[in-house]
């Protein structure tokens, strides 16, 4: 009963088209509420083979669909859901396709930890050739590394539409640049004294001079002449706070700590 | 792995031998001594002699006829063949034994007393050992079962060491069986409940032994299933005790130190490993984990940008063993892609084993920022197209932003020029005009009277002695008290002006 519903609403789920996904969040609520009469939501050890299938079929259409509709929150949601079903070993068919979403998700977060620590995971569980050959995982993988080692065009090289290995992957793109750029203006900052505007466009991917007056504004940064000059206050107030004369409190504190120190030994 | 895990268990026995029974005894009469031993621990409530009862396991595991011997220690602690405890501990060792054990003990069914239950907890360990060392770890697992939870129902303060060891061997059996733990079906999932409902019944009975050793379980077990974010909250969630012994607190550190690797905090973990290792024993058995410990320790140390010593490398005890990581360190210090990717893939089968490859792979960006650092170092003005093929870098504008990141991220002070397409250094500032130096000997010093006040808390004082010092000081007291009560009869007819003084006293 339960589970020919199920099955009805996973066909409708296939049938949506792209304008309609608004209306999957009802159709998945539906399909769960079916699971729970089916007790498959969560998997048992008794619970069977082909309820597993349908529950993690459904579970994985809805992680899909979040990252569709850029509901992150539902996302990660299913993906927790799904980690019971995955643990037991019968590998459905998108089951990599979800796991390299979650990683890039946590990349477009800045969650490293947790992004080394899924990873690991899955390093030790399905073992360095499955990982090796699946393009979903190594998708993220790549762009991790790119990012650790500071090779922002590859970045940006990877996020265009043609190298994306699922159009779900293209919805991270935006947040990827976002975080790219950032990252290469906070290092500009340092790097540069100043640097002409036409040279920025190009080293912060972005379209027009405009934009990048734009930006350059937003980031406090002062354009003029055609050249953008990056403010400096940070470094010198860096090396005042190291100079020794500026804090002789603090090895006056220390040294009186000794003292005491000291005292309570000797 | 686990046996690397097994023979650190046993080296913190090893070490003390000296303390313990003198090992030419015969097995049977080790064993014998050890009720002892046990009997003396409960009268007196001292968790003391219980340790150096479960001291001896190293060496009566080692003895050829250590099943005869461990007959004869039943037999003689449950005379009569009808106890249950005697029968269920019988069972599991082979018949041929038995035969042997009888006449081993057969004088002395005469003596009848109430066993303590230690006693037989004692007993149930020795089995553990021994079916463990007969590799049968099906076996051994059903019986570990039934008997940490007896263990545990006994709540008794005095058990609390041996329950500990019974737990170790608990999971170390569940550990051996098919399919094994990088599996998602390996039995050691099943035993976190009841490692769990221990952790929390140990915590409880303020039982710090079991609590120390079933924590370090619960966070192996979950490493070992790679389910690093339950062994996060699990250590987030607990306390460890302060006064475990030192074997757990090495272990526990080593754990810690691993899952934070993992997690990118590489100064928490390089801290927790450097401790770690230092705790552990250098020699002996435990050889296994002081390697383990330190291959972690130098790829950590290695992530975080510091080079390891050379001298590490040269421990007799570590050199074999560290090898790979060896070439790897070369590879790092100079900065050589190539050579690291080559070492890297060389050494895989190894690394893996491990468990470090992983980490390994993530040195990759630190291998490039020490090639970055020493193009900087050895140039004032360098092209980005000789950066790029130096560093085996793909193209020109990645060389450009892996050099901006190195600036950012404080690891070369320079500065890029876009329009010609160098890096320029910017000359080294002395160290000396900032506080830099001062900051670094704080830090020592912090160190060495943070050491001193460690080992200040840890000696140990008897139970009581400063009542008993109390009452010497009443006493004293009391005779100044008489004293100046008779100096004052005796000088009363003569002044009696500042007798008061004497009241102070």
């Amino acid at each position: 009963m339960a589970e020919n519903e199920a099955k009805h609403i996973v066909q409708q789920l296939d049938s949506l088209k792209a304008n309609q996904l608004t209306q999957a969040p009802q159709l998945l609520s539906r399909a769960k509420l079916a699971l729970l009469n089916l007790n498959a939501l969560v998997p048992s050890e008794d619970t069977p083979p082909t309820h597993l299938a349908l529950a993690s079929g459904i579970l994985e259409r809805g992680a899909l669909i979040s990252i569709k509709l850029k509901d992150t929150d539902s996302f990660t949601r299913y993906y927790q859901q799904l980690q019971p079903f995955y643990s037991l070993n019968n590998r459905s068919q998108n089951q990599s396709k979800v796991t390299g979403l979650y990683l890039l998700l946590l990349l477009s977060v800045g969650d490293y930890a947790g992004f080394h620590t899924v990873l690991e995971g899955l390093e030790l569980s399905a073992g360095k050739e499955q990982i090796e050959k699946d393009q979903f995982i190594q998708y993220p993988v790549r762009l991790e590394q790119a990012l650790m080692e500071g090779s922002y065009d590859k970045v940006w090289g990877e996020t265009k539409r043609e190298r994306v290995p699922s159009e779900e992957f293209g919805v991270f793109s935006e947040v990827l640049i976002d975080t790219i750029r950032s990252e290469i203006a906070s290092c500009s900052e340092r790097a540069y004294p100043s640097l002409p505007i036409s040279n920025a466009k190009n080293l912060l991917f972005l379209d027009s001079e405009g934009a990048v007056i734009q930006f350059a504004q937003a980031r406090g940064w002062v354009a003029k002449d055609g050249r953008i000059y990056f403010p400096q206050q940070e470094e010198e107030a860096l090396a005042a706070e190291k100079d020794v004369m500026s804090n002789s409190d603090v090895v006056i504190e220390n040294t009186l700590g000794y003292a005491r120190k000291l005292e309570t030994i000797v | 792995m686990a046996d690397k895990m097994d023979v650190d268990a046993v080296n913190g026995e090893k070490q003390e031998e000296s303390v313990g029974p003198a090992p030419d005894l015969p097995p049977e009469r080790i064993i014998t001594n050890n009720f002892a031993l046990i009997n003396q621990a409960v009268d007196n409530f001292d968790s003391r002699f219980t340790l150096r009862a479960l001291r001896s396991i190293a060496t009566l595991r080692k003895a050829s006829n250590f099943p005869d011997a461990l007959i004869a220690g039943i037999r003689t602690a449950y005379p009569k063949a009808s106890n249950r405890g005697r029968q269920i501990l019988e069972e599991l060792l082979p018949e041929k034994h038995q035969q042997n054990g009888t006449s081993a003990s057969a004088g002395k069914e005469t003596q009848e007393e109430q066993t303590h239950p230690e006693i037989w907890a004692y007993l149930g360990v020795l089995v553990q050992v021994y079916l463990h060392d007969q590799g049968e770890f099906e076996k051994g697992a059903e019986f570990s079962e039934n008997f940490v939870e007896r263990i545990r129902s006994w709540n008794r303060r005095t058990l609390d060491q041996i329950g500990a060891k019974a737990y170790f061997y608990y999971a170390l059996f569940h550990e051996n069986l098919d399919p094994k733990p990088p599996s998602k079906q390996s039995p050691v999932i099943d035993t976190r409940p009841k490692l769990l409902a221990a952790l929390r019944s140990a915590v409880l009975r303020k039982d710090t032994d079991t609590q120390a050793a079933v924590t370090v379980l619960l966070l192996r077990n979950y490493i070992s299933t790679a389910d690093i974010t339950q062994a996060d909250l699990l250590v987030a969630q607990t306390q460890f005790p302060m006064t475990a012994s030192n074997n757990q607190v090495c272990r526990y550190l080593y754990y810690l130190g691993r899952i934070r690797a993992i997690q990118l905090a590489y100064t928490q973990a390089h801290e927790h490993l450097e401790s770690a290792t230092r705790k552990s024993p250098t020699t002996g058995p435990a050889i296994g984990f002081y390697q383990q410990a330190t291959k972690l320790l130098i790829v950590v140390e290695l992530l975080m940008g510091d080079i390891p010593d050379r001298s590490l490398f040269r421990q007799p005890a570590l050199e074999a063993a560290l090898y790979p990581y060896f070439k790897l360190v070369q590879a790092v210090r100079v900065g050589d892609l190539q050579a690291f990717l080559k070492c890297a893939s060389v050494n895989e089968p190894q690394f893996r084993k491990d468990g470090t490859y992983t980490l390994i792979l993530r040195l990759r960006q630190n291998v490039i920022k020490t090639g970055v650092r020493m193009l900087s170092l050895s140039y004032s003005r360098i092209s980005l197209r000789d950066i790029c093929t130096r560093l085996g870098v793909d193209s020109e504008e990645s060389a450009e932003y892996i050099t901006a990141k190195a600036i950012r991220d404080g690891v070369i002070e320079a500065s890029l020029d876009h329009q010609n397409g160098h890096m320029v250094t910017v000359p080294q500032k002395d160290a000396y005009s900032t506080t830099e130096p001062s900051e670094a000997f704080h830090a020592r010093i912090s160190a060495l009277l943070g050491m001193r006040d460690d080992c200040v808390m840890a000696m140990r004082y008897p139970m009581n002695k400063h009542r008993q010092e109390i009452a010497e000081a009443a006493k004293a007291r009391e005779r100044e008290r008489e004293l100046a009560k008779e100096i004052i009869e005796g000088e009363g007819d003569a002044d009696d002006g500042d007798d008061g003084g004497f009241e102070g006293m």
